[in-house]
């Protein structure tokens, strides 16, 4: 078991920089997503951790060991990769027994440990297959398997789930929460799928243009969001932003004004632009003052995403009961609920503006 | 649907060719095995009267064929390994190393392979007299070498593309060292490309003529190509027998590689345990 950290680590390819100023602490045992969309620098930053990159600047340490300097082999780290890389020419068998024969296991311990990895994924009565003669979802295991046989510190995996099909993704992401609850490891887990981050991880760290926005656990990056980006990054559907002016005590968007608590954000907000974030679960049809038009109703069984349309134009998104009746072309009220309001700076990853803790956990009945 | 006209016209076709590209190696065999009486008989006959091994065995016991013989599976064997070696190293470095003037380094490589040889001979035979090397083996295979390494380098290249480079990242990370994930890893996917780059070195190499024409003139080094060609045909005379049976046996050699390594150049394709 071992903590990771990354310290003001930067990383630059040629003049193109991948990653500025990168401080995470990941507790030992933990299990951390590193999310964001592509081209975001959370893969380069797991490779990092590998000892396939080096950072420019900075300083990587796994279990208190500065790592900067040392071959990916010595890190006492395994990886999954999206691609799962297993070895073509081995077996299932061969491919597990890998990094304990470069370790020099000695042979009958060897088969006892991948007896004892096959069995742990089911994977016994495939052991003599060659990697092509299995599913995506055996190689999967496969690629598990060659990376816990050897009971490593930390297990890093690039979108591990992500060739799979939905189905098997969902059975998937259970088996690996599963795993990590059984090993009690570090893992450090890159995904551009919120869901799986949200649902798999303690703590999130969601990045953005090479920069860690937010570093936190999925109730408050949900909950909390400290900017623009994490706010419409995590969610779906996302947060519905409105650019509009604070004026007084309220917010003023296409012509209408929004009631603000004034005393759950900031003090000095000053004059200018500004954006207020709800999330659809608050946007309440036919309980306010705004008037808009339903556009579009998708119904997903449990529930319903409606498009609305405000007098400007402005779309934004409410989520609903699936039995409510509600027809495309309709005039509504609608308002939000006043606890449940975000504002941000108006920039893309414009800060958040609320006073911590102010927009709290509100329960989904309350809506 | 095709009509029956063109199965018909496209079979006459393609039988058409084949009967040319076998027909002067149908008729050397034949002429190899014919009696010297039958030879030159006019009607020519198709299939000869009496099966005689005769001119076999006058060229493995009368000439210096076997020399030659040697001489050339020296030659082409050391010319393999040699470009095979080189090329599969060259080729990683091009593929997984990033630094300056790589792809100009591997366009100048290929550049080489535009000259045509009787441009770079002069030189090369030049060089091999300075280094004290003329009229030896080791000139030819160097003078092969250098003409077979850079198509080698570019086919190698492609196929070393080819391999995911998450595949070598693995082997780090499951703790072999670079040289260790290329042996484990690197070789075994590459396999059939060596096998091709070898196979196409070795053809190459076995058939050359104007290298060996000028950098060896003496009978214990010359390769088949030049040996066979000074013993057996002189101004006034051809050996026409002789000079057939020794073209069967130069052939064999090329026959029996291709009939084996065929099988393996097809099978290793495709195979790849990489998704995505």
């Amino acid at each position: 078991m071992a903590d990771v950290t990354l310290r003001n680590v930067r990383k630059q390819f040629g003049t193109f920089v991948a990653l500025e100023k990168l401080d995470i602490d990941i507790r030992s045992g933990e299990f951390v997503a590193l999310l964001g969309p592509s081209g975001c620098g959370k893969s380069t930053t797991l490779r990092m951790l590998a000892g396939l990159e080096f950072p420019t600047s900075g300083e990587i340490s796994i279990g208190g060991r500065v790592v900067n300097d040392v071959a990916p082999g010595k890190r006492d780290i395994a990886m999954v990769f999206q691609s799962y890389a297993l070895y073509p020419h081995m077996t299932v068998g061969e491919n597990i027994e890998y990094p304990l024969k470069k370790r020099g296991v000695k042979a009958t311990e060897r088969k006892a440990a991948v007896l004892r990895a096959a069995e742990m994924l089911q994977l016994e009565p495939l052991l003599d297959r060659k990697p092509k003669q299995l599913s995506g979802g055996q190689q999967q295991r496969v690629a598990l398997g060659r990376a816990l046989v050897r009971d490593p510190q930390v297990f890093l995996l690039d979108e591990p789930l992500s060739n799979l099909d939905a189905k098997l993704r969902s059975y998937m992401r259970a088996e690996l929460i599963e795993l990590h609850r059984r090993l009690g490891k570090t893992m450090v887990y890159v995904t551009h799928d919120q869901l799986e981050a949200m649902t798999m991880a303690s703590r999130i760290a969601v990045m953005f243009d090479g920069r860690l926005q937010q570093f936190d656990t999925p109730a408050a990056v949900y909950n909390r969001p400290a900017n623009r980006f994490v706010a419409s990054f995590i969610g779906t559907p996302s947060m519905n932003q409105l650019e509009g002016a604070v004026d007084g005590s309220t917010f003023r968007v296409a012509g209408h004004a929004i009631p603000i608590d004034r005393s759950r954000f900031v003090h000095a907000l000053g004059s200018g632009t500004f954006v207020l974030g709800v999330r659809p679960e608050f946007v309440t049809i036919g309980g306010g003052d705004l008037p808009a038009r339903i556009r579009l109703v998708e119904n997903t069984g449990h529930e319903q995403i409606v498009t609305l349309e405000l007098t400007d134009g402005t779309r934004l998104l409410a989520r609903t009961d699936a039995a409510r009746r509600l027809d495309v072309g309709q005039s509504v009220q609608i308002g939000f609920h006043p606890d449940a309001l975000h504002l941000f700076a108006p920039e893309e990853t414009g800060r958040r503006l609320n006073k911590d803790d102010a927009a709290s956990v509100i329960p989904m009945r309350s809506r | 649907m095709q009509s029956p006209l063109r199965t018909l016209i496209l079979n006459l076709v393609t039988w058409t060719l084949v009967l040319l590209i076998a027909f002067p190696l149908l008729w050397m065999i034949i002429t190899s095995v014919k009696p010297q009486t039958e030879l030159f008989r006019i009607p020519p006959t198709w299939f000869p009267e009496t099966i005689t091994f005769e001119h076999y065995w006058r060229l493995l016991s009368e000439t210096p064929f076997l020399t030659y013989f040697r001489n050339s599976v020296v030659l082409a064997s050391t010319t393999t390994l040699f470009v095979v070696c080189l090329g599969t190293l060259g080729a990683y470095s091009l593929v997984r190393f990033r630094y300056r003037g790589r792809e100009t380094l591997a366009m100048l490589v290929l550049f080489t392979y535009l000259l045509p040889s009787v441009v770079l001979i002069i030189p090369l035979y030049l060089m091999m007299v300075a280094i004290g090397l003329s009229n030896t083996l080791v000139s030819l295979i160097l003078a092969h070498t250098t003409f077979a390494l850079p198509y080698a380098l570019w086919l190698l290249r492609s196929f070393m593309e080819g391999i995911p480079e998450d595949l070598e990242s693995a082997a780090l990370v499951d703790g072999a060292s670079r040289m260790g994930a290329f042996r484990d890893i690197i070789l075994p996917q590459l396999l059939p490309g060596i096998i091709s780059t070898a196979l196409f070195t070795f053809i190459l190499s076995w058939n050359e003529y104007l290298y060996a024409l000028v950098l060896v003139n003496s009978d214990s080094v010359a390769p088949l190509t030049t040996g066979v060609m000074s013993m057996l045909i002189s101004t006034f005379n051809i050996e026409w027998s002789l000079l057939m049976a020794a073209s069967v046996m130069m052939s064999l050699p090329l026959i029996i590689v291709f009939a084996f390594l065929q099988s393996y150049l097809t099978s290793g394709f495709g195979a790849g345990g990489v998704k995505g």
